[in-house]
C-alpha cells in the first residue's frame, strides 16, 4: 500500500468527489438536530430567569451570583450593552451596581438601577428579586435564622431530556456521514464506471478503500466533536473522547465501505440506511427510555461507542471507567476490518470488476 | 405575454406537481404537521410560582407574600394531601412550616422547614424557593435589607399578557410553510431541465416571460394559499390583514426567486434537494429569534427572511401598523425584486 497514492486519492475525493445530498446532509443534520435539542430542551423549556450584570467597582455580589444556580448571568461592561439585552429579551432584566456597592450595602444606603424586560415573566422577576435580596443578606454577613431540608418526591433518577437525547445526536453525527459518506462514493463511482478506470492506474483497491473511508472517519470525528462542543459536551476528557469517537468513526466508515461494496445503488443505500438505523440507534433509544432495561443495549456494537461517551460527558468519570468498553470496541473495529480485508481482497481478485 | 399560453403551462405544472408524489405529500402532509404543532404548542404562559404550604396553624409566616403578583400560595392542613399535590405537579414546591414556628424564631432559634419538590421540578425554580424561604426568615427576624432598587421596564410591559409559545412559534411556522415552497418550485423546474421538457418548450410560440410568468404564478400561488390557510386557522389575520396579505405576497415572491436561482444552479433533483434543505434552514435562521427573544444578533439581519419573519411577528403578535412595518416591507420588497430577477436571469442562461 502506497501513502503517497492514498494522500492523492485522498486529495482528489474532496476536490473533485461529488458534493451530493448525502455530503450537504451528513454536515447539516448533525449540527441542526444538535442546535434543536439544545433550543429546546436546554433553553425554551427551561425555567431559569436570565439576570444581566454591570459591575462598576468590584462587588462581592458578582461573585455570589455567579454561584447562582437558579439563574443565568450575563455580565457586561457597559450601560448601553446592559439595557440593549434587557430590550431585545436576551436578559429577564439588567442590573447596575454603583461604585463601593458594598461599602454601601454596610452603610444601609445602597441603591442599584434595574432594567426590565417588557416580556419578562412575572416568576422570572420575582426570581431573580429574591435572588438579589438573598445575595445583598449574604454580602452583610447575616446568619441564616432557618434550616431547610429539601425532599425530593417521586422518581428521583428522572434524567433530563437533553442528556437523554445526547446519545441520538452524537451517533447521528459520526454514523451519518462516517458511513454514508464512503458508501455513497462507492456506489457513485460504481454507477459512473470511473472505478474501472481507477484500476488501470497504479492504485489498488485496498488503496481506494482506505481513502473514501479515511475521509468519511474523518468527516465523522468532526461532526461528533462539533455536535459534542455544541451540546457544551466537550469540556472534559477531550483525549479520550477522541480516542473513543475516532474508534467509532473507524466503525462507521467500515460499515459504509462494506455497504458501498454491496449496494448498486444510492435508493437501497437510503432503504439500508432506514433499516440498519434501527440496529445503529438502538443504544440512543435505550438511553432515552430508562423505562427499557439497560442490558438491550449491551447487544448492539454502537453502545460501546455511545456508553463511554456517555461515562465521560454526562456522568463526568475518567478514562478507568472506560477501559472495558474502550477493549470491546477495539476489538469489534478490528473484527470488522477483517470483514473489509477481505471484501478488499475478494474484489482484487476479481480484477476489480465491481460493478 | 400570452394569457392562454400561461393558463396552458399552468395546467401542465399542476398537473406535473400532482404526479410528483413526493413533493405532493410533503405539502399536503407538512401543512397539516405544521397546523398540528401550532395546536399542539401550549397556548397559555405560566407566569406564576405555584407554591403548597403546609401549616398547623396560622402563623402569618407567608404574609408577606401572599397576594403578590407572581406567586400562588395555597395552604393545606394535610401533609399528606400538600405532598400528594406536589407529586401530581399540581404546585412547582410545598413548603412544611413546623409548629410553633414564630415561638422558635423568638427564642432566637433556627426552625426547621422542609421543601417537598418533585423530581420533574427544576432545579432552578427549587434553588429560587430556597432564596425565598430564606428571605422571608431574614424579614420574619427583622433582618431586613438596606437598599432600594429603581426600576426601569424596556418596551411594553407585557406582565399578565405575556405571549404563549404557540404565538411565538406563529411567524416561523408561517414562513416554514412559505419557504418549502423553495423545493417544490425549483425540483419542478429542475425535473423539466432533466428530461428535456424545457427545451421543447421553446420550440413552441411561448416566449421566456410567458414561462417565468407561469412558474411565478404557481409558486407565489402555492406558497401563498398555504400560508393564509395557516393564519387563517392560527387567528393570523385579527389583525391588520392587508399588511399579512401585501408580507404573505412578497414572501411568496422571495420564494419564486429563490426557487428559480435553486433550480438554475443544480444538477438534478438529488441536488435541489440537498441544497434547497441547507438554504431552507438558513432561511429559517430569523424565525428562531422570534421563539426565543435576545437569541440572534444583528447579523441576522442579512439573511432576507428576517424582514419577512419580523414583519409577520411584528402585526400579528404585537398590533403593529403600516409606519411600524414600512421600513421591513420597503427592504423585503427591494430583497425581493433582486432575487426574483437574478434568479430569472440565472434560470434563463440554464434553459438556454
Amino acid at each position: 500500500m502506497s501513502f503517497r497514492r492514498i494522500r492523492t486519492l485522498i486529495k482528489n475525493e474532496i476536490f473533485y468527489g461529488p458534493k451530493d445530498i448525502v455530503l450537504v446532509m451528513s454536515l447539516v443534520i448533525p449540527v441542526l438536530l444538535a442546535l434543536f435539542f439544545n433550543l429546546a430542551f436546554g433553553n425554551i423549556f427551561n425555567d431559569r430567569a436570565a439576570l444581566g450584570l454591570l459591575d462598576k467597582g468590584d462587588s462581592e455580589m458578582t461573585t455570589i451570583l455567579q454561584s447562582s444556580g437558579s439563574i443565568s448571568l450575563k455580565e457586561y461592561y457597559s450601560e448601553e450593552d446592559l439595557k440593549a439585552a434587557a430590550s431585545d429579551g436576551s436578559i429577564d432584566m439588567g442590573i447596575i451596581l454603583p461604585m463601593s456597592f458594598d461599602d454601601m450595602i454596610q452603610s444601609g444606603n445602597a441603591e442599584i438601577r434595574a432594567y426590565t424586560w417588557g416580556e419578562s415573566l412575572i416568576k422570572h422577576r420575582v426570581m431573580i428579586g429574591t435572588i438579589v435580596n438573598d445575595a445583598v443578606h449574604e454580602m452583610s454577613g447575616s446568619i441564616l435564622p432557618v434550616n431547610i431540608e429539601m425532599i425530593a418526591l417521586g422518581d428521583v433518577s428522572e434524567v433530563p431530556w437533553n442528556d437523554r437525547l445526547l446519545p441520538l445526536v452524537v451517533l447521528t453525527a459520526i454514523f451519518f456521514g462516517g458511513m454514508m459518506l464512503p458508501a455513497a462514493s462507492l456506489i457513485n463511482e460504481k454507477n459512473k464506471h470511473t472505478l474501472e478506470a481507477l484500476s488501470v492506474s497504479p492504485a489498488t483497491i485496498g488503496e481506494i478503500f482506505t481513502a473514501k473511508g479515511t475521509i468519511g472517519a474523518i468527516l465523522a470525528l468532526v461532526m461528533g466533536v462539533l455536535t459534542l462542543a455544541i451540546s457544551g459536551q466537550f469540556h472534559s476528557s477531550i483525549l479520550s473522547l477522541i480516542l473513543v469517537m475516532g474508534l467509532g468513526s473507524v466503525m462507521a466508515s467500515q460499515l459504509g465501505l462494506i455497504a458501498g461494496a454491496y449496494i448498486k445503488d444510492m435508493n437501497t443505500l437510503f432503504a439500508l440506511w432506514k433499516f440498519g438505523g434501527l440496529l445503529l440507534f438502538g443504544p440512543a433509544v435505550v438511553y432515552m427510555f430508562p423505562q427499557i432495561p439497560q442490558w438491550i443495549g449491551y447487544i448492539f456494537p454502537t453502545f460501546y461507542v455511545i456508553k463511554p461517551v456517555v461515562d465521560l460527558t454526562i456522568n463526568g468519570l475518567g478514562f478507568d471507567a472506560i477501559i472495558l468498553e474502550l477493549l470491546i470496541l477495539i476489538a469489534i473495529v478490528a473484527a470488522i476490518m477483517v470483514g473489509v480485508n477481505r471484501i478488499v481482497s475478494r474484489l482484487s481478485n476479481q480484477a476489480l470488476r465491481l460493478s | 405575454m400570452n394569457s392562454r399560453i400561461i393558463k396552458a403551462l399552468l395546467k401542465k405544472d399542476v398537473s406535473l406537481f400532482l404526479s410528483n408524489r413526493f413533493y405532493f405529500l410533503i405539502t399536503i402532509v407538512g401543512l397539516i404537521l405544521y397546523i398540528a404543532i401550532y395546536f399542539l404548542m401550549p397556548s397559555e404562559v405560566n407566569e406564576e410560582l405555584n407554591l403548597a404550604v403546609y401549616e398547623n396553624e396560622n402563623t402569618g409566616v407567608f404574609s408577606q407574600i401572599t397576594g403578590e403578583e407572581g406567586i400562588n400560595i395555597e395552604y393545606f392542613s394535610d401533609k399528606e394531601v400538600l405532598r400528594q399535590a406536589v407529586m401530581d405537579g399540581d404546585y412547582h414546591v410545598g413548603i412544611s412550616l413546623p409548629d410553633n414556628i414564630i415561638a422558635i424564631w423568638q427564642a432566637g432559634e433556627k426552625p426547621d422547614i422542609t421543601l417537598y419538590y418533585s423530581s420533574s421540578t427544576p432545579t432552578e425554580i427549587r434553588d429560587a424557593m430556597v432564596a425565598l424561604i430564606s428571605e422571608i426568615a431574614y424579614i420574619q427576624t427583622g433582618q431586613s435589607i438596606n437598599y432600594n432598587i429603581s426600576q426601569e421596564v424596556l418596551g411594553t410591559d407585557m406582565a399578565g399578557a405575556q405571549l404563549s409559545l404557540r404565538e411565538r412559534m406563529r411567524p416561523l411556522l408561517a414562513v416554514v410553510i412559505l419557504l418549502m415552497e423553495i423545493l417544490t418550485l425549483a425540483s419542478l423546474i429542475s425535473v423539466e431541465i432533466e428530461q428535456g421538457t424545457a427545451r421543447a418548450l421553446f420550440v413552441t410560440p411561448m416566449r421566456t416571460s410567458d414561462l417565468f410568468m407561469a412558474k411565478g404564478i404557481l409558486g407565489v400561488g402555492l406558497a401563498m394559499a398555504q400560508a393564509i390557510l395557516f393564519l387563517l386557522l392560527a387567528n393570523g389575520f385579527d389583525h391588520q390583514p392587508l399588511i399579512i396579505l401585501t408580507t404573505l405576497l412578497l414572501g411568496s415572491m422571495l420564494v419564486v426567486g429563490i426557487g428559480f436561482l435553486l433550480a438554475s444552479l443544480s444538477r438534478d433533483v438529488m441536488a435541489v434537494t440537498g441544497w434547497g434543505m441547507l438554504i431552507f434552514i438558513i432561511l429559517l435562521i430569523p424565525g428562531f429569534g422570534n421563539v426565543m427573544p435576545g437569541l440572534l444578533s444583528d447579523w441576522a439581519k442579512v439573511i432576507p427572511s428576517y424582514f419577512l419573519t419580523d414583519t409577520i411577528s411584528r402585526v400579528v403578535n404585537y398590533g403593529a401598523g403600516w409606519s411600524d412595518v414600512g421600513i421591513n416591507l420597503a427592504i423585503l420588497a427591494g430583497l425581493t425584486a433582486v432575487v426574483i430577477f437574478a434568479g430569472m436571469a440565472a434560470l434563463r442562461r440554464r434553459y438556454q
